[in-house]
């Protein structure tokens, strides 16, 4: 079906279902990359396990896309405008930890970038839901 | 801009959500509309016309 002559009452439902489902398949598969890494996966085969959280992660950018594409013009601004809030800052976030980390003050993995720019932005997308009410 | 959308779709007897379905929008947007605090692009504003049967400068006007 194409998605932008989907209903756009239905967009926020769906997009919600859509990102609960591909985050679960983030743990999932994060949790799966820690145990094939923990069995000292062949050489060949190393890439690919280290890569398996990534793909729920294009999952999840499919999933934004086509809630975009369905959404209507106002929505659409809101959306943009609670992106490059929650883009703004979690660079700042980032960048702030990339100084703690090259300070040898902490010494998170990279993995975590990807869930704190998630929550990031869902703490965005609440904090302008409430300021436009 | 002005609009006179609140009137007109009450003249009809709709809700927000009920104009929200029939131009394929979020209520949302139908609210953001009514209360001037956003002006629609012109395809929704022909859509919103067109619904009222009516001339988009009927409907729009500049504040």
């Amino acid at each position: 079906m194409n998605a932008a002559a989907a209903p756009v009452k239905y967009a926020g439902r769906d997009y919600i279902i859509e990102v609960v489902i591909a985050s679960a398949l983030y743990v999932g598969a994060a949790a799966i990359r820690h145990w094939l890494i923990a069995r000292a996966t062949p050489l060949g085969l190393a890439v690919p396990a280290a890569l398996v959280p990534s793909l729920p992660v294009w999952g999840l950018l499919w999933v934004v896309w086509r809630y975009y594409r369905r959404i209507d013009e106002f929505e659409k601004i809101r959306f943009l405008e609670t992106l490059a809030i929650s883009f703004g800052v979690g660079s700042c976030l980032l960048v702030s930890y990339a100084f703690l980390a090259d300070a040898g003050v902490s010494q998170l993995g990279i993995t975590w970038a990807w869930p704190t720019l998630a929550v990031t932005w869902g703490l965005a997308g609440a904090i302008m839901h409430f300021v436009r009410r | 801009m002005k609009n006179k959308l609140p009137a007109l779709r009450a003249a009809r007897g709709l809700t927000q959500g009920d104009l929200a379905d029939a131009l394929n929008v979020s209520r949302q947007t139908v609210n953001a509309i009514e209360t001037e605090r956003y002006d629609p692009s012109l395809p929704l504003a022909f859509a919103i016309a067109k619904f009222f049967k009516c001339r988009i400068e009927d409907i729009f006007s500049v504040k």
